[in-house]
């Protein structure tokens, strides 16, 4: 098994979105499980906290949810994500990218 | 918005709690199977694949709480349960709950019902979009004082701003009819009417409500048109929308209603109109072609909305020079007597934009703004005062409640928490007074408004509540909840819960007593000045009921009629004016009658007039006499009860002469004929047939000044027809033996002379006199009330203070008594610290009671703003009333048993 990061703290909704926006309409188990696998099982979520995240988003109005039925034929509950999500993953995307850019150059000067 | 929606989420989620957390759960659930099956499949057996998934999901309950919280319930219901107990506590103590509740309640209701009127007289804005557009004109008269300006243009200038102006997107101007006599299926009725150009509804962005407003076209000589308030047409129309498109009559003249205005709109915030023509309509009630190219006159009211971004000083710039401009071409023009003071209006007079935002100029705001902003500022000591109060209750109750506070922070309870507590219990309270003051504001400034209206009909004030009050009530009541709850709340917390919880009952003595005797002085002070206030107004009021006026009040009925109701013009008003006087004279009851074109303590007119020569010479310029003049039938001077001092009245053979007669008053004769008998003498070539004793012409307040009187229906054409526009009325006035039933009669004989012409003002000289005192009376009455109420309040809030210390200091007294005190002495003991007390107050309510009368100076009447007098007796009352609360505790501590009282513990 190859070595497993937590995911940097403030990017968990992020990751979230970006998976959304991919696939479109998954249940929470899913979504950690996306996670995992396009990182290439680098990044883990440590699975329960993906909840109390999803509550924000739905509070906040990124994502909204329905129950649904599974392929294995149990009621799971599936998000979907809105228009104001969309543009919330935009500007945490810029977001990231610029922190993320800076940190590469402090990092390169040394 | 978009924390709105959130806040919105949050609510309903609220409701489906339950739910929501089900759903959770179900959720997670499904999260650890699916992963401990996928474990299962991996080759785990059941129960590590089950333990497997566990561990990677992490502490379920914790995370359940998380997701919880992100809703935000946990405050909310900590929030419940302060309320709950908020509750519980104020039920457990219905006494201090009443009294607090009914300090709040008049203290808060005491302020909205003055913010309500405040709001509907200055506050409120046009239901126009963008009114903060609008502008007024008006310009300085430079002859008059450097505060003077008047309102009223002349057409030319309008024409000019209309043509001339790139920084308004349109101007307007009107003028008011008053009232006219709307003609409908053969029933007559008053209303008020305004005249405005084409383009009032347009610049004012008004949309119709049914039909069409004016358009350019239809203001044009002979224009019919007429639009309609939503007001009027839905009291005297029925709200029936196929009245667009009929026929009614305005002063018997056909006029086409072409549509109705929405709800609520005026140009006035404190007065309403009934219908709107278009201003040349004008002409055909009084025809005067002159009007429209006439230089330096001023009758029209214009107004003007400014292009979106110009700023009022740039367009005030440029009007300015287009008033000036106008003004010199006016001037030389003009061949017109008087040139000097002309020559000085075009040399000095400014355009000024005055903000049109919440209506045109009218009397009220003038009238009222400053004594409503006055008793706004007497209302909020009003309420200090009974937050002081509340502050004293609820500090002597945190002194009990000591112990169960310290049980609280003992088990745990943070600071912060308990004072949360504490404030949330006096929120409530001030929350529910302020409920409660709504109820008591509503009724109040209804009350408040019958108060200042006059005669006929009430003022068209609309104090309906609106987002404005109920925010200010809203603030006022949470600023007051802090007010009077955060210092006791931090002061009960700053308690360490083992030494009070050792304490026995008397731990109260170590609690320092200075705040609550801070807050009963200011009581004091604040009380002293709305006393002296209150001592003012009502020296004033008494002061202008006590002036001579020159007229015997008592025995008079007044009504107006205006022929022009009644499509009389010219000869025919004139027959008709004499036939209404023969009729009413000729009432069983009445004494004598007569007719006069201003009234006495007149409300409306006040005409004034130059003479220019005094037997035949010519006076210069500089010495011309401004007189203020009236005309009358013969008996007037007997019927008001004016005395003639020389020559006679005014009789039948007057009015057949072709020389004319002219009446006098003191000061006129002796201003032109100084040391002489006027008798005889002739004024701008009337002849002198009398002289009355002076009379205050606009009332107490006037000063006595030079006044003519002048013979009614003498000059050719029936009455006076004078130079303003809406005028044309004439009063009656009645000396009666006995005034029962009299309104009805005399309503019978100007019917018996025209069935459909309207008789309005009617009043007695006493009740106009009264009326023309009324924001006098409205000042005296309310700030005695509120004077009142703050001394009610201080001399609780003293007494409550007092019978606390005698309750505290029940030990002590014990033992002096039982060491020999006398009960003189104890009285003089508890008495002595409400001297003190006084005394602090006095020593900074007087200052600040003088600091404060400055700004009544203009209110005020024959008395002014530091009156000792005023002064001394507010003190002496304040002491008194002091003095009285403050024995009864102190009559109780010199009852005291020693023997009682020293087991007492």
């Amino acid at each position: 098994m190859p070595p497993r990061d937590e995911i940097p703290p403030g990017t968990l909704y992020m990751l979230i979105l970006k998976t959304l926006a991919r696939t479109g309409r998954m249940h929470g188990f899913e979504i950690a499980n996306a996670i995992q696998q396009m990182s290439e099982d680098v990044l883990q979520v440590e699975e329960g906290s993906l909840y109390p995240a999803l509550q924000r988003m739905l509070l906040k109005g990124w994502v909204t949810a329905e129950w649904g039925v599974t392929a294995g034929n149990r009621r799971a509950r599936y998000y979907t994500l809105t228009k104001v999500g969309r543009k919330q993953l935009e500007t945490e995307l810029s977001q990231f990218r610029r922190v993320n850019q800076a940190i590469i150059r402090v990092i390169q000067m040394a | 918005m978009m924390w709105f929606r959130e806040l919105w989420r949050r609510l309903t989620a609220l409701s489906r709690r339950k739910q929501i957390d089900a759903d959770l759960e179900e959720e997670m659930r499904l999260h650890m199977d699916l992963r401990a099956q996928q474990q299962a499949e991996a080759g785990l057996n059941l129960d590590d694949a089950r333990y497997t998934a566990r561990r990677k999901f992490g502490n379920l309950l914790l995370l359940q709480e998380a997701a919880r919280e992100v809703w935000g319930w946990a405050s909310l219901e900590r929030l419940w349960q302060d309320l709950r107990y908020a509750i519980r506590m104020l039920r457990n103590s219905p006494g201090f709950t009443a009294v607090a509740l009914l300090s709040l309640t008049l203290g808060i209701g005491a302020n909205t019902a003055i913010f309500s009127l405040l709001n509907a007289v200055i506050l409120r804005l046009l239901p126009v979009p963008d009114p903060q557009q609008l502008v007024q004109f008006t310009y300085t008269i430079p002859s008059s004082g450097p505060d003077n300006w008047n309102s009223w243009f002349g057409y030319p200038h309008l024409e000019r701003f209309r043509e001339q102006s790139r920084t308004l997107s349109g101007v307007f101007g009107g003028v008011s009819l008053n009232g006219v006599n709307v003609g409908w299926h053969g029933t007559a009725g008053l209303a008020q009417c305004d005249a405005y150009t084409g383009n009032f509804f347009s610049v004012l962005e008004v949309a119709p409500q049914q039909g069409r407003l004016f358009v350019a076209d239809d203001d044009r000589p002979g224009a019919d048109a007429v639009v309609l308030s939503d007001g009027y047409w839905r009291t005297r129309f029925g709200g029936d929308p196929r009245i667009v498109g009929q026929t009614i009559l305005i002063d018997q003249l056909p006029f086409v209603v072409i549509g109705i205005t929405p709800p609520r709109f005026s140009i006035y915030t404190t007065a309403e109109r009934d219908l709107w023509v278009p201003l040349h309509a004008i002409d055909r009630f009084t025809p005067d072609p002159s009007r429209w190219h006439a230089a330096f006159s001023s009758w029209l009211l214009i107004a003007g909305r400014l292009q979106p971004g110009v700023p009022v000083a740039a367009a005030e710039a440029e009007l300015d020079l287009i008033h000036r401009r106008l003004l010199a071409e006016q001037l030389a023009a003009s061949d017109r007597y008087g040139r000097q003071s002309l020559e000085r209006l075009v040399r000095e007079s400014h355009l000024l934009l005055r903000p049109a935002a919440n209506g045109m100029l009218t009397g009220i705001r003038q009238m009222y703004a400053l004594p409503l902003k006055l008793l706004m500022g007497v209302a909020a000591m009003v309420l200090l005062i009974s937050c002081a109060n509340v502050a004293n209750l609820v500090l002597a109750r945190a002194s009990h409640r000591r112990r169960d506070i310290a049980v609280r922070m003992a088990l745990g309870s943070g600071r912060a928490r308990v004072i949360r507590q504490l404030l949330t219990e006096n929120l409530l309270l001030a929350g529910v007074g302020g409920v409660l003051a709504l109820a008591v504001a509503r009724w109040g400034s209804i009350a408040l408004v019958c108060m200042i209206s006059t005669g006929d009909s009430l003022v068209p004030l609309d104090v309906h509540p609106d987002w404005h009050l109920f925010g200010f009530t809203a603030a006022v009541s949470v600023a007051s909840g802090v007010l009077f709850g955060l210092v006791p709340a931090v002061r009960t917390t700053r308690v360490d819960p083992t030494s009070a919880l050792k304490e026995g009952s008397r731990s109260s003595t170590r609690f320092s007593r200075l705040p609550d005797r801070m807050l009963v002085g200011i009581q004091m002070t604040l009380s002293l000045v709305l006393i002296t206030g209150a001592g003012l107004f009502t020296q004033t009021l008494g002061n202008l009921r006590h002036v001579d006026v020159g007229y015997d009040r008592d025995n008079i009925l007044m009504f107006s009629v205006d022929a022009k109701l009644g499509g009389y013009s010219g000869k025919r008003a004139g027959a008709l004016y004499r036939a209404i006087l023969d009729h009413t004279s000729a009432v069983p009851g009445v004494q004598s009658a007569s007719m006069s074109i201003a009234r006495p303590v007149d409300d409306q007119y006040y005409l004034i007039d130059r003479i220019g020569q005094v037997d035949g010479h010519d006076l210069p310029e500089a010495e011309t006499i401004k007189v203020a003049w009236n005309s009358m039938s013969p008996g007037y001077f007997s019927t008001v009860g004016t005395p003639i001092l020389l020559g006679r009245d005014f009789d039948l053979r007057d009015s057949g002469r072709a020389e004319k007669v002219v009446i006098v008053n003191e000061s006129l004769a002796r201003q032109a004929l100084p040391g002489r008998n006027p008798i005889g003498h002739h004024l701008d070539g009337a002849e002198i047939i009398g002289m009355v004793k002076d009379s205050l012409y606009g009332g107490a307040r006037d000063q006595l000044r030079p006044v003519l009187y002048r013979l009614l229906f003498q000059s050719e054409g029936g009455t006076d027809q004078s130079q303003w526009v809406g005028a044309g009325a004439v009063s009656v006035e009645l000396r009666y033996r006995s005034g029962s039933g009299l309104v009805d009669e005399v309503r019978q004989a100007v019917a018996s002379v025209d069935r459909y012409l309207p008789i309005f003002r009617v009043k007695t000289l006493r009740a106009q006199t009264e009326d023309s005192f009324l924001r006098e009376r409205l000042l005296a009455t309310i700030s005695s009330f509120f004077g009142g109420l703050a001394l009610l309040l201080a001399c609780l809030g003293l007494y409550g203070l007092m019978a606390y210390a005698v309750a505290r200091r029940t030990a002590e007294i014990g033992i002096r008594m039982a060491l020999g005190a006398r009960s003189k002495e104890v009285v003089w003991l508890i008495l002595r610290q409400t001297l003190l007390l006084v005394l602090c107050g006095i020593a900074s309510g007087v200052p600040l009671a003088i600091w404060f009368a400055r700004y009544t100076k203009s209110l005020l009447f024959g008395i002014a703003p530091a009156d000792p007098l005023v002064i001394a007796a507010a003190t002496l009352l304040l002491m008194g009333s002091a003095v009285l609360a403050a024995f009864l505790p102190a009559r109780r501590a010199s009852r005291i048993d020693p023997m009682v009282a020293l087991r007492y513990e």
